[in-house]
């Protein structure tokens, strides 16, 4: 960097471009690992943050030193040259007081956001990890609320301490000047200000009771409200508008009341503060005073010392209140190291196969089920929760806590997550579209030239036709502007754009009416002719189209052969699949 | 019709608060009293100081000076006393139309049609709920009180400069005309800087839920460095707004700054040349320089906190555009339906002009019967239904149950006449007990035993770990997607209206599911007039009659029987269902 640039990037911080992707928190990852992590990424803006707004705080205390001084030495004796000289003393002085903030407010936020930023783009890394994360884990709204708010809750930590920094620099600037005025008025206003300090922190305590009472009442209200509107429909449906709404006022009430007392509270406190404030000055005053009188300070040192003395609440109140900030920016820590910390579901693997056949053995427990390279079975699992472990098997989603997967004779867990997906493609029923065009979204892994041909197979093309812009069409809010049976077609025409060697597909039709279902059926067969395709479902459309049909119960194979076949001999398979 | 939720301007918030304030204008206006004579008291402190310099350079007895000590004690507890109970008179007016504000808004998003709603964006209306009422509640508890006090500070210190001596205080305003222009220059940039870092915010979230919710997809097309790229631009656009905000404001305080000195600087020379023209004392120096001074603060406070003032302002903006939306005017004279007889008369529908998805629809269901809609995907089944349960209103022709037309029941009768239960099956936060209860408040425990027996659901309730008062919902105990939609289900039959419209309420279920569900719906139905989207033709099998739509248009109708025999769409639609499931 050369010197111009870095007094520039002094100046004006600026955003780290896209190249420049964040290092991981080093491991283990820890509310101190987080913290440290983020001081490093930031210490930069934390050292010329600081050093300037120390400078700032210092340069503000000097403001009342500056104007005893043209009392003292300009306005009593009436000198005019002394007068030009302080004021130019003092306009210096809000020259360096205005650079210096500027700088290190600005590096400040800077040391914020940089940290926010940094850990959002590391928890989002997390969330997609290809090696899933173990057990259900947070929802999407708890790790929303640390992404945006935790994240750069940890960067406070930076703020705190170059704060703290600076308050400390403006306390020993003014320090010394006091006690060089006079020992017994320093030592006063040095000792009673920390005093005064203990006092009140005291006093917080019962108010932040109610403040933290009144957040979460707060909190209630906005989640109830919340819900509501998620279960729009449900609620319009069955006409429970006026209930949830006199539920919702009920509420809000409480929230007031607790909003109201924890404002009363904190008036209260605020008030009892200025008393004590008040009494503080009035006998610094006094002090100063009896001191001037008697000789021993001059009258500008009066309004030094009492100027001194309010100007001084303020970096007093930030070390007091240095270990709440911290403590905050460590319970925000906290949240974020326990999801990036968050245990994965499976290892990942090394192997990298050369080519896929697509031979698929899966020897787990009693189930044994062998389906050689280009054959279609279909699974048919009277229990949902045993179509799910499979897929979750095969996905390394999870891994079975017994036996293996086999792709083309090696288990599936010595290979690459990356790797095994490419080969394996698992699409489940309610898979989500993401906001994008059409195209975007069905091709998410596939060449160009596997869009059309999937949407054919996948009977989307008459959907694609209806909208505006065709395959351009943007699809916003996780398809919401399209049908079930549409945002279902379209993720079917995406996994089967990816052409995976072996193809597994969970209820792939659930939406869809039988006429278009058994297009999709044909469309599929003729799309993955010649290459291994599992189909978890119970419609007899798709049934039909594959090579082979396995019944699985009671964690093994209760009876396979042709749809045709299991529809003559299987009572059992004709009660699931034909009623 | 609304394409988005609107954003009050200056104005129109402005009136809004004041007439949610009429029932508390007096406490209000007290608390400010109370606050301002509070103050008022405080500044009768660097006089004080002032005129002890003055007694100082008399060489007057300490005795004197110290008398004046307790007056110093007794401005200090005057303005505690004042402005504590002041600010507390405030903060509970405040909170009052915070209050009325949310319920407001929510009122809106469930009142208004449900199809505006879910045009002009859930998301946004989600945020609006969370984050700008979460924003608004810490203006009225924290950041008003503040800015109140800063304000009266100011202007008070003004005032006490003018009694003080005149000349001094005309000095004191030469910083006025830069902080003036500090204002304006920021109001004139900041608003819409800050409007975009909330906008890029907003973005950034729901890209992050976007990623969370389709983390598995993203794993299984290897798409995650992609998602995460993706992501990381919308936080990089967030991070350069909320520097671009951090610039502006340190540029305004520079700005500040300027006039501080200004200020200060007049006000020295000039008490320098009154001094030496002993029009004042060195005390009234004193004491000028000193409220000069004690102008600082509450001029960075002000104007410092214009960061939060002004997201406070988008935010409250956003809420009163939400909260003061027309809602749909009740009929003037709400009639009842006699019975519950289902006619349709050229009901047509387009979403966008010139592409209709409905062409005139003639339809009519006898009190009782069951009629299934059948039809290929998009053959607008769905706009159909949501058109009939009164969700959404049709581009032409009317609805009528009972010999009424939908738009002439008011919004209750509505409700309580057709149910629509369609795919989502949201599961509402609290017990199921309260869930149940929305459809039927203050239904006794046996009619919600009876109601989820009816759908077969009374077996998995008796077996959650609290029965009905398990904890459900976000944070609760998971319902599988059958379960849930058999608690649909149940709340229909608590609901119990004459009209029920069931729409694809099973196909999220998987086929297993979806048998079960079929027999809960039969269990649920009898007794109403219903319409059934089947997409599993047993569904329609079962129906008194069957209505066939395609590209929008009923093509046939008549029973099960019947239409086999006519060998038309239907049984085509048929043929291609059992053809699968026959036996060969």
């Amino acid at each position: 960097m050369t010197p111009t640039s870095a007094l520039a990037a002094l100046v004006r911080p600026r955003v780290p471009d896209e190249r420049h992707s964040p290092e991981p928190v080093p491991d283990p990852v820890t509310p101190g690992t987080v913290i440290r992590y983020s001081l490093r990424l930031g210490r930069r803006q934390l050292i010329a943050g600081s050093l300037f707004t120390a400078l700032h705080q210092g340069a503000e205390t000097a403001v009342p030193i500056v104007l005893g001084e043209v009392i003292d030495r300009a306005i009593a004796p009436g000198d005019p040259v002394a007068l030009i000289v302080w004021i130019a003393v003092l306009a210096l002085l809000f020259l360096v007081l205005t650079s210096a903030m500027r700088i290190g407010l600005r590096n400040g936020t800077r040391g914020i956001e940089g940290t926010g930023h940094a850990l959002r783009v590391l928890l989002v890394r997390r969330v997609l990890d290809p090696r899933g994360a173990e057990g259900a884990g947070p929802g999407s709204g708890a790790l929303l609320s640390t992404t945006s708010v935790d994240a750069a809750g940890v960067g406070m930590y930076n703020s705190g301490i170059r704060r703290i920094l600076s308050a400390v620099g403006a306390l020993i600037v003014a320090a010394a000047v006091l006690l060089s005025i006079s020992v017994p008025l320093g030592l006063f206003i040095l000792l009673g200000l920390p005093l005064w300090l203990l006092l009140m922190r005291r006093l917080a305590g019962p108010v932040a009771n109610r403040v933290r009472a009144q957040r979460a009442t707060a909190a209630q209200a906005s989640q109830q409200a919340a819900d509501y509107v998620r279960g729009l429909r449900t609620l319009t449906g069955i006409g429970g508008t006026e209930e949830a709404l006199r539920r919702f006022h009920h509420t809000s009430e409480q929230s007031r009341g607790a909003a109201v007392r924890s404002a009363a509270a904190q008036a209260g406190y605020d008030g009892l503060n200025t008393v004590l404030t008040g009494v503080f000055l009035a006998v610094a005053a006094l002090i100063a005073g009896i001191l001037a009188d008697q000789g021993k300070i001059s009258i500008g040192q009066i309004v030094t010392a009492v100027g001194l003395a309010s100007a001084l609440i303020g970096p007093f109140s930030i070390i007091a209140g240095a270990a709440r900030l911290l403590a905050g920016a460590r319970v925000s820590a906290q949240r974020v190291a326990d999801a990036l910390a968050t245990p994965p579901a499976v290892t990942e693997g090394a192997g990298r196969p050369a080519s896929v056949v697509g031979a698929l053995d899966v020897d787990i427990a009693s189930l044994r089920l062998n389906v050689a390279a280009g054959e279609s079975v279909g699974v048919v699992c009277p229990e949902p929760t045993d179509a799910i472990a499979l897929l979750n098997w095969l996905s390394r989603k999870e891994d079975p806590p017994s036996g293996a997967i086999r792709l083309d004779g090696v288990d599936i867990r010595t290979l690459r997550l990356a790797d095994l997906r490419e080969a394996i493609g698992v699409s489940a029923h309610d898979a989500p579209l993401f906001s994008g065009t059409v195209r975007d979204n069905v091709l998410a892994h596939g060449p160009a030239d596997r869009l059309d041909p999937a949407l054919r197979a996948a009977a989307a093309e008459d959907i694609v036709a209806g909208l505006p812009d065709g395959v351009d069409t943007e699809i916003t809010e996780r398809g919401r502007s399209l049908s079930g049976g549409q945002r279902q077609r379209l993720a079917l025409a995406r996994a089967l754009a990816a052409a995976p060697a072996v193809l597994v597909l969970h209820d792939p039709t659930t939406a869809v009416d039988a006429a278009t279902e058994a297009r999709i059926a044909d469309g599929i067969r003729a799309d993955r002719a010649g290459r291994t395709t599992l189909l978890f479902t119970s419609s007899p459309n798709l049934l039909s189209i594959v090579d082979r049909v396995v019944l699985v119960r009671d964690g093994g194979i209760h009876a396979e052969g042709t749809h045709a076949d299991l529809s003559n001999a299987e009572p059992d398979y004709r009660d699931l699949v034909l009623t | 019709m609304i394409d988005s939720f609107p954003v009050a301007g200056a104005a129109q918030s402005r009136r809004a608060i004041l007439w949610l304030l009429r029932d508390d204008r007096p406490r209000a206006l007290g608390g400010l009293a109370l606050v301002v004579a509070g103050l008022a008291a405080s500044m009768l402190g660097p006089w004080v100081l002032g005129h002890i310099v003055d007694l100082v350079i008399a060489h007057s007895p300490i005795s004197t000076i110290a008398w004046w000590c307790p007056v110093l004690l007794a401005v200090a507890l005057v303005q505690g006393a004042f402005t504590a109970t002041g600010s507390a008179l405030v903060a509970a007016a405040g909170e009052r139309i915070a209050a009325l504000l949310r319920e407001s808004v929510l009122g809106r998003a469930l009142r208004l049609p449900q199809t505006d709603v879910e045009q002009a964006g859930r998301g946004d209306l989600l945020t609006r709920l969370n984050e700008d009422m979460s924003i608004l509640s810490t203006a009225v508890g924290e950041l008003v009180p503040t800015l109140l006090t800063a304000g009266l500070t100011i202007l008070l210190t003004l005032g006490s400069l003018v009694l003080l001596d005149w000349r001094l205080a005309l000095g004191a305003l030469a910083c006025l005309p830069l902080q003036a222009f500090a204002v304006r220059w920021l109001l004139r940039t900041a608003l819409s800087v800050q409007r975009s870092m909330r906008q890029a915010a907003s973005l950034r979230s729901q890209e992050f839920v976007e990623s969370v919710d389709g983390a598995d997809v993203a794993r299984a097309f290897g798409i995650t460095e992609s998602r995460e790229r993706r992501f990381a631009a919308h936080s990089r656009d967030s991070m350069r707004w909320s520097l671009r905000i951090s610039l502006l404001s340190t540029k305004f305080f520079g700005k500040l700054n300027g006039g501080e000195l200004l200020g200060l600087a007049t006000v020295l020379v000039l008490s320098f040349v009154l001094v030496r023209a002993d029009a004042i004392t060195i005390g009234t120096a004193s004491a000028a320089a000193l409220y000069f001074h004690r102008l600082f603060d509450p001029f960075n406070t002000l104007l410092g906190q214009f960061h939060d003032a002004q997201g406070a302002l988008v935010a409250t903006g956003r809420i009163i555009g939400v909260a003061e939306l027309p809602l749909p005017s009740a009929p003037v004279n709400p009639v009842h339906p006699r019975g519950s007889e289902l006619t349709v008369r050229g009901v047509w529908h387009e979403y966008q002009p010139g592409r209709p998805v409905l062409h005139p629809v003639e339809l009519t269901v006898r009190p009782g019967a069951k009629v299934a809609l059948v039809g290929a995907s998009g053959a607008g089944k769905t706009t159909l239904a949501t058109i009939i349960a009164g969700v959404r209103e049709p581009s032409g022709g009317t609805v009528s149950i009972g010999g009424v037309p939908l738009s002439e029941l008011d919004s209750a009768t509505l409700a309580h006449t057709v149910t629509l239960l369609s795919q989502e099956g949201h599961v509402f936060h609290g017990t199921l007990a309260e869930d149940l209860r929305l459809a039927a408040p203050g239904a006794e425990q046996s009619l919600l035993h009876k109601a989820l027996d009816t759908v077969g659901a009374l077996g998995w309730v008796r077996g959650l770990p609290s029965g009905l008062d398990t904890l459900v919902g976000e944070g609760g105990w998971q319902l599988t997607v059958t379960q849930a939609q058999q608690l649909a289900l149940a709340r229909l039959v608590l609901a119990d209206p004459p009209v029920a419209v069931l729409d694809e309420a099973t196909a999220d279920a998987g086929s297993a599911g979806a048998r079960e569900l079929e027999r809960a719906a039969d269990a649920a139905l009898p007794g109403r007039t219903s319409l059934v989207v089947a997409h599993r033709l047993t569904q329609a099998m079962t129906a008194d009659e069957i209505v066939v739509l395609a590209d929008g248009r009923i093509v046939e109708q008549g029973s099960h029987a019947e239409l086999l025999e006519r060998q038309g769409e239907y049984a085509r639609l048929w043929a291609a269902w059992a053809a699968a499931r026959a036996t060969r």
